[in-house]
């Protein structure tokens, strides 16, 4: 009886693997031909191949023209592509670029029978809760989940231990805590690091550093949309703390560095804090499985500062999977219905390409549970909210990025740079 | 008369060749360049953003008057004219220095010759990000500095500091145009006719003298062409630009028009605003190019 149950058990998890694509009956003897864009990743290549063999298989009269990007670059080829009239039937960018394609009206609702769903209301009760929210406009879900990403801090063990520091007690809990522990980390020839305590991942400071401004009650763009930049005493907060942290301050870290979270895998004694999202165990493993498997490291929550008004975890940013508007309905039905197929396979995108689908039955998931720290992501993901996203975010990135490095590198004083950040800000708003 | 016609049909079928020869360049040209250029223009006077289906708003001069109403064109106009003038100098005297001393070497003129050359044969990516390993700083730049001045340990930074991410753009830049326009210099020098010059050496003149008073008069048309072709090319630089911003290096002290226009275009998506910089850009490289045809033609008229 035992065994029996076993099997059942073994094949309930692993059927999921195997699942029949489905045959969609309006394809059937109609040449489709669907052309999907999308960033290079070669474990999620080799998975999504497959993936679109099987729906193939099931629909022979689809062909799939399947084509990665580099991630620097796809976002100009999907854009020049549509303003030629001539994009792809499915691509994915980060939603903040994403939602330019809405909206445009670029990119076509979710067709919810092909996709697998009985309807809107199914779509939402079948993912955690808001994950839709930043594709869903004028009552319809413009795009389905690729992924979504939060960043959490992770932390080298041994590096501690070499600076003295007892990594289970004395990881960062607080901003200060960041500094303080950086302080001690740091190693340096003359001017030059040699070894960094923590350094940001720049230049993403609509993810990552704005959070550190509403933590203390700050403000990108207020509820009501009308002001921009509010709770000044919070920015001016932050845009010491990067001076502080920067060159004309402790020089602890600077954007000209190698990236932190590329050189945190070496584990070559460089970095001892970086932050990045639960797919860079992926990419530990595949670039030095020794240290993956070596138990020193491990993941803390996005600190907070001490004086926090409220708990903001790192802003969460998606990958959603959009479709076309301007291709024939029968390519976006077999689009749809690809993508449904695709994406039903949550686990194994876990597994094999660590991203995280938000969907219930992920999260749900023994693969899930069974990710090392996938719980400090799970925690700090529902205590947060998505990245800032609208028609000027990729200006606004821009704009931080000046104020902030301005700051950091060029001595500019925070109370000018910040003046300027605010009417920047607002003109781009108003230039849309 | 029947030589005459004879002669002019000769001539008519003559051009006609001609034209049947010129015309795949004709439409090639037309398609990429000319056909680009007439729709930038156009579309500057319009309210176009890339990505809208909507039909672009005739808004007539409005882009124009943003455009130079506006702080960040000027940042971009100065980061180019900071850049021009930061490049021409050394890469003008330079080429010049090299193209003599190669011109005038025994030995060995086709190994310099090609050595110097070597770096305008990558893609102007390639020589970035090969400098970028070079300006980290725990890279070569920093190391070699330190090393020359014996000042252990110190930060150039190369890439953080806006003044020398500025200075940084224009090394790469001259390293990598230093063999081609040296290359044009030799090929002027060596139109001298060699008679000019064995005249001045039997009249006594030294090399100085010969070069000052002979060879650098002679040059006058490679001057101005090599002139023109640094200043167009540095109006149009922009992959080390982009490729150091993307590393980290601040935008500001670095965004010359080409990259604004990137920016403004790909990244805001205005394209109607691209366009204005585009054509004003496309002015200042038509004046410069005017300019050096009338002196072009100009020596043709004295020699």
């Amino acid at each position: 009886m035992k065994r029996l149950v076993a099997i059942l058990l073994a094949v309930a998890l692993v059927a999921p693997a195997f699942a029949q694509a489905p045959t969609v009956s309006a394809l059937k003897g109609k040449k489709v031909e669907i052309v999907i864009w999308t960033h290079e990743d070669s474990a999620r290549t080799a998975l999504e191949k497959r993936l679109i063999d099987e729906f193939i298989k099931a629909n022979p009269s689809v062909t799939v023209n399947y084509v990665t990007y580099p991630s620097g670059k796809i976002k100009d080829i999907v854009v020049a592509g549509f303003a030629a009239n001539a994009g792809p039937d499915i691509f994915n960018l980060e939603i903040f670029e994403e939602y330019q394609f809405i909206d445009n009206g670029r990119v076509a609702p979710v067709d919810y029978k092909a996709a697998g769903f009985r309807n809107m209301k199914d779509m939402q009760a079948k993912y955690m809760a808001g994950m839709l929210d930043p594709v869903i406009e004028g009552g319809k879900i413009y795009g389905m989940p690729l992924e979504l990403t939060n960043w959490a801090m992770y932390l080298n063990k041994k590096i501690f231990r070499d600076a003295g520091l007892d990594p289970m007690k004395d990881y960062p809990k607080t901003w200060e805590d960041v500094m303080a522990v950086s302080e001690k980390i740091v190693k340096r020839d003359g001017q030059i690091i040699t070894r960094r305590g923590f350094d940001f991942r720049y230049p993403y400071y609509l993810t990552s550093v704005v959070p550190m401004v509403e933590q203390l009650g700050g403000e990108l763009v207020s509820k009501d949309g009308k002001s921009v930049i509010t709770g000044d005493a919070a920015w001016l907060k932050v845009l010491n703390y990067f001076r502080d942290f920067g060159p004309n301050g402790k020089n602890l870290g600077s954007p000209t560095y190698t990236a932190a979270r590329k050189v945190f895998d070496n584990d070559k004694n460089e970095i001892a804090m970086s932050l990045s999202g639960l797919y860079q165990e992926a990419r530990m493993k595949g670039a030095n499985p020794a240290f993956y498997d070596s138990g020193e490291w491990m993941v803390v929550p996005y600190p907070q500062w001490k004086d926090a008004v409220r708990k903001v975890p790192n802003n969460y940013y998606g990958h959603y999977y959009m479709v076309n508007a301007q291709s024939p309905k029968l390519d976006q039905q077999a689009a749809w219905a690809l993508l449904g197929y695709m994406l039903q396979h949550g686990e194994e995108y876990l597994d094999k390409v660590a991203i995280v689908q938000p969907t219930k039955a992920l999260f749900d998931s023994k693969t899930f549970k069974d990710t090392p720290y996938s719980d400090v992501f799970a925690k700090d993901m529902a205590d947060g909210h998505i990245v800032y996203y609208g028609a000027a975010s990729s200006k606004i990135e821009s704009l931080l990025k000046e104020a902030f490095e301005s700051v950091m590198l060029s001595g500019v004083e925070p109370a000018k740079a910040l003046d300027k950040l605010r009417r920047d800000t607002k003109a781009a708003l108003e230039d849309i | 008369m029947k030589p005459r016609e004879s002669a002019g049909g000769l001539e008519r079928n003559r051009a006609r060749w001609g034209w049947a020869f010129v015309a795949p360049g004709l439409v090639f040209f037309s398609i990429f360049s000319f056909y680009p250029m007439l729709n930038a223009i156009w579309t500057s006077f319009f309210n176009k953003r890339l990505l809208s289906l909507k039909a672009p708003k005739f808004i007539g001069l409005q882009n124009y008057q943003r455009v130079l109403m506006s702080e960040d064109f000027w940042n971009s106009a100065r980061a180019t004219a900071t850049f021009t003038v930061g490049v021409f100098v050394p890469l003008f005297f330079l080429s010049l220095l090299f193209a003599t001393l190669i011109t005038s070497m025994k030995r060995g003129k086709r190994l310099a010759q090609a050595a110097l050359y070597s770096p305008a044969v990558l893609s102007s990516v390639v020589a970035a990000l090969i400098w970028l390993l070079m300006l980290d700083p725990r890279g070569l730049a920093n190391q070699f500095v330190n090393w020359v001045g014996s000042t252990p340990g110190i930060d150039h930074r190369w890439l953080s500091d806006g003044w020398m991410v500025q200075v940084s753009t224009m090394i790469v830049y001259v390293w990598k145009y230093l063999g081609y326009f040296t290359i044009l210099f030799i090929t002027g020098i060596g139109k001298i006719p060699d008679s000019v010059n064995e005249a001045a050496l039997m009249d006594g003149a030294g090399p100085f003298r010969r070069f000052f008073s002979i060879t650098l008069p002679l040059l006058r048309p490679t001057t101005v062409l090599v002139s023109v072709m640094i200043l167009i090319q540095c109006m149009k630089t922009f992959s080390t630009q982009y490729l150091f911003t993307q590393s980290g290096a601040p935008l500001a002290p670095v965004n010359v028009i080409t990259l604004n226009i990137y920016n403004t275009a790909m990244r805001d998506l205005n394209i109607g605003k691209a366009s204005v910089m585009s054509t004003l850009l496309f002015l200042l490289m038509l004046g410069l190019t005017w300019i050096q045809l009338r002196v072009s033609k100009k020596d043709e008229a004295e020699l």
